[in-house]
């Protein structure tokens, strides 16, 4: 299906002929690419290239007029981020991708949705600041993260998901206006998201993002971190086979292995107490293993030689003091911990990965390794509470998984999960990442038996560990048991987007 | 007024309500109310002093959870018996609710512990305006909270949209809270109190904000002289004498050393103390203007409620708040304007606390103007409003005439928040008239 001709020339008029196109080869590169997830695949009518929140302004007053969907994208890696019905535009804002403002008294940085980690983190870096890059590799869109995925990264234990650190926005309606929130409402700048009265930054996100089906977030602040450690990094060869080294008397890192989650559970939380350390994490083994090798033999045969037993429960930690005494006063608290806790230090060998690999502590450079083995993969669970009940989630998994395990239909590594502290242990965040061969029709139908089983799980045992994303089938069908998160968001849809034209899901 | 035992009761008093079209205002906290959110002259009082059930106190995962009508002097005590602290407002009346605390984003003492404007509120239950009841965050679901084994301290949903922002500062105009779940520090084992004193607010501003970026200190709070005195004394000379001995400024912190080699952990964040201290020109010192017995005084205070007869803001008989928000670059200078606008205002008399917010991404500043019945104050409070505004301080939490005058300056954001309340309260039941309602 085409674009009525008034539609595109209207759309052509706004960008300009160079940023729009319906060809076929264009658009055919701008499905969803993940093809094991279960969607229909839908090519777009279009796809436009906007440059200013203006723009984008008027695009969406076009589509507002003709009826016709239009959904925002950069990166592409969400399936809900593409065409899932005739009729739409696709609003790719690669373009807009200026680091707007650093402001280093005030700690923000102000950014477009194109910009991408590896853009802003080393401009940070050098600046003596940080900020919470998800763990989805150096090509992701900060904006993208911080307002639509998780966004969920591997240093939250001293710090937190990015929710916490997304300050004043901009955004264009569904309905074509343009929206500013918190102090930037006011004229008061970037510096906080929420008020005057309530704060319309809950409309941003909540666990995840809404992926525009609230309109199009066009500018975002967000907080700044402090950077421990030197401003430029030291990279040694090229990606995907570079090392990335820290070697700084005040930077650490160990690795621990345990028999059970629940002796992981009280080294994050006494850790916390003790408020050490930079990074807590226990984290997959199998991207782990992944990240470790350079083939797929190679993976094979470490995990089979004995990575799969000595990473079967790591607890990852990151000593990132301020001097040398705290590292003394870190390192003997951490250690006493795990002594009284049962830890063990992993091999050398194998600890020693991460310390030619520290952008595992910063953008994660190595992380399309995971996906080397070429099958299916999928996140499951995402949801966060206490320590102690996502540990407690995090023991189910095993016997949950090995039941799919065991039978074929899912890669064999059932305590292939991570679990993230934040704030110093005041929550955590779980993520099972399930793999398996997307040649097998069996195996693709035991991926829907495992979410189904894995729910169900949840619900028997009195778990929270699931949560419900943007409007969408999954959404309407365990919305109900949330508080009917469905009903509430289809009402917020309808009011801010009466002709559902926004990235309509259902 | 209305007096429910829990959140069926609630849930009736809505409904019914909606039914007679009948409005209602929530009151959680004792007397005395300074900024009139919880008055309506149009609206029927929800009071919630029969809910007062401390729902859970958690040593083990660091939170509390509370209904609506728990005031801190009931709360603390229980608290510090767990071991644990609460990351409150700088010495808050006794009777004021815990709950409404944070839902009004008052300003908390332990800002290292802040990491969004948000906490320490985690989640909340709430009957909206159209009857429907919602619990926030982890608490939503999937099963029914009493049956559930999570701890429910997940601050965010459910699903794509973050509920309890539509809460905060909303002066009970989307829904009325029945209880909440709050984050609760570790309290330290050992700690030590020091003052920076300044008569340049702007070395403090830039002191405080660099040392909570680097999260040295617990608690970090500025006073003025005015503020300081009335604080923590009893009034009368004693008051006088401690502000004429105060520095024009005082910076309070204190660095905390928790179970393990706590006083190792003291001697190291002392040393980043005093060395952040000497890269802006200040010092620190043990001891305040006042002397020692006053530092004792202040030591024992921090962190505690009020519970004297008379309210220490009260002490002249009434106050008027000056509340916002300003950003690092601009606090100093925004506060010094504060100032110079409200010159007709006795110098004694003007109290002003500035906290350092958000790990110092944000000062909330606060303008207390302490008198006994002047008429003309109000009207002065009013003035410097208009001017501070118009210098980038942000009205985060408007009260009264200034909601109207903060709210005409966006039509597009207050759509939107029409938009919102018309879902949570379509009869405009809940407090009408209120911000921009």
């Amino acid at each position: 299906m085409s674009l009525a001709r008034e539609v595109y020339q209207a759309l052509e008029a706004v960008v300009g002929k160079r940023w729009i196109s319906e060809d076929e080869f264009v658009l055919a590169g701008n499905r969803v690419k993940t093809p094991e997830v279960p969607f229909t695949y839908h090519s777009a009518d279009a796809i436009v290239l906007p440059e200013t929140t203006e723009q984008i302004q008027e695009i969406v007053r076009i589509c507002n007029k003709h009826g016709v969907c239009f959904v925002p994208l950069v990166s592409g890696v969400s399936a809900e981020a593409f065409a899932n019905r005739p009729g739409t535009v696709l609003i790719q804002l690669s373009r807009m991708n200026k680091i707007v403002e650093i402001n280093e008294t005030d700690r923000y940085a102000v950014i477009e949705p194109g910009v991408r980690h590896v853009q802003l983190y080393p401009e940070l870096r050098r600046r003596g600041f940080s900020y919470t890059a998800a763990a989805v590799g150096p090509g992701g869109s900060v904006l993208a993260n911080f307002t639509s995925s998780s966004g969920d990264h591997h240093n939250q234990h001293n710090a937190s998901r990015s929710n916490r650190y997304l300050l004043g926005a901009e955004f264009v309606t569904p309905e074509g206006e343009i929206v500013r929130t918190g102090s930037l409402a006011s004229g008061a700048g970037w510096f906080c998201p929420d008020g005057p009265g309530p704060g319309l930054r809950a409309l941003m996100k909540g666990y995840f993002g809404n992926h525009g089906q609230f309109g199009i977030i066009t500018r975002i602040a967000i907080a700044l971190l402090p950077c421990n450690g030197p401003a430029e990094i030291e990279q040694e060869g090229i990606s995907p086979y570079h090392k990335v080294r820290m070697p700084d008397p005040c930077s650490k890192v160990f690795v621990f292995n345990y028999e059970h989650i629940y002796n992981v559970r009280d080294a994050m939380l006494k850790i916390g107490e003790a408020e050490i350390a930079a990074t807590v994490l226990k984290y997959f083994y199998l991207p782990a293993t992944l990240m470790m090798t350079n083939s797929a033999d190679e993976f094979w045969e470490k995990w089979e030689g004995g990575y799969k037993e000595a990473l079967s429960m790591p607890l990852v930690v990151h000593l990132a003091p301020r001097s040398e005494a705290e590292m003394e006063y870190e390192e003997k608290i951490l250690l006493e911990i795990v002594e009284e806790t049962g830890g063990k230090r992993i091999p050398r060998e194998i600890e020693q990965w991460w310390d030619e690999h520290m952008d595992f502590f910063m953008i994660v450079g190595r992380l399309q390794s995971v996906l080397r083995l070429g099958g299916g993969w999928m996140p499951n669970k995402l949801a966060s509470d206490s320590v102690s009940h996502i540990c407690e989630v995090g023991a189910s998994v095993n016997a949950l998984l090995s039941e799919f395990t065991e039978s074929g239909k899912l890669f064999d590594a059932p305590e292939n999960y991570q679990i993230i502290p934040m704030e110093y242990g005041h929550f955590a965040h779980i993520e099972v990442l399930i793999m398996w061969d997307r040649t097998n029709p069996a195996a693709g139908r035991g991926v829907g038996e495992y979410r189904a089983r894995s729910r169900n799980n949840d619900i028997e045992k009195s778990f929270h560990a699931e949560t419900p994303g943007s409007l969408n089938v999954s959404t309407e069908q365990i919305g109900p048991l949330y508080c009917d998160a469905n009903v509430w968001l289809r009402k917020i849809k309808e009011s801010l987007d009466p002709n559902n034209i926004a990235n309509p899901l259902i | 007024m209305h007096y429910p035992e829990n959140m069926n009761e609630l849930r009736e008093i809505i409904s019914s309500a909606r039914e007679r079209g009948a409005c209602l205002v929530p009151l959680s906290s004792a007397a005395p109310h300074i900024h009139g959110g919880s008055s309506n002259e149009r609206a029927e009082t929800v009071s919630f002093e029969k809910m007062k059930k401390i729902m859970a106190i958690n040593r083990h995962d660091r939170y509390v959870r509370v209904e609506a009508g728990v005031s801190f002097a009931e709360l603390l005590p229980q608290v510090k018996a767990a071991g644990l602290r609460l990351n409150m407002p700088f010495l808050p009346r006794s009777g004021k609710s815990v709950v409404a605390s944070a839902l009004e984003r008052e300003g908390v003492l332990l800002p290292k512990y802040q990491f969004d404007y948000t906490d320490p509120l985690l989640n909340a239950g709430i009957i909206y305006g159209g009857g429907e009841e919602m619990r926030t965050g982890s608490a939503a679901g999937p099963i029914p909270m009493e049956e559930s084994r999570a701890d429910m301290v997940s601050p965010w949903g459910p699903g794509t949209v973050d509920y309890m922002r539509f809460l905060m500062g909303a002066q009970g105009t989307m829904g009325l809270v029945g209880w909440a779940t709050l984050k609760a520090e570790i309290a330290p084992s050992v700690s030590r109190l020091f003052f920076v004193e300044a008569d340049e607010l702007e070395i403090l501003t830039s002191l405080a904000s660099e040392l909570l970026f680097r999260r040295i200190p617990d608690d970090c709070i500025i006073l003025n002289n005015v503020s300081l005195a009335a604080a923590f004394t009893d009034g009368g000379e004693e008051e006088s004498a401690a502000a004429a001995a105060a520095a024009s400024w005082t910076l309070i912190c204190r660095i905390c050393g928790y179970e393990r080699y706590g006083e190792e952990r003291l001697n190291i964040y002392e040393g980043y103390l005093r060395d952040c201290c000497r890269e802006f020109g200040a010092r620190c010192k043990n001891v305040p203007g006042g002397g020692e017995t006053f530092a004792e005084k202040i030591d024992s205070m921090l962190g505690e409620c009020d519970s004297r007869e008379t309210y220490w803001k009260m002490r002249r008989g009434a106050v008027e708040e000056i509340l916002f928000l300003a950003p690092p670059s601009k606090a100093a200078a925004i506060t010094k304007l504060g100032i110079e606008a409200l010159k007709a205002q006795s110098e004694k008399d003007l109290g002003i606390i500035i906290q350092p917010q958000v790990q110092g991404r944000a000062f909330r500043v606060e303008f207390e103007l302490m008198h006994s019945g002047d008429e003309a104050v109000a009207e002065r409070v009013w003035e410097a409003e208009k001017s501070l505004f118009a210098a980038g301080a942000f009205f985060d939490r408007p009260y009264g005439k200034l909601s109207e005058f903060v709210f005409s300056k966006d039509s597009n954001e207050v759509d939107i928040m029409r938009k919102m309340k018309k879902l949570f309260d379509p009869d405009d039941i809940l407090n009408p008239g209120k911000l921009c309602f």
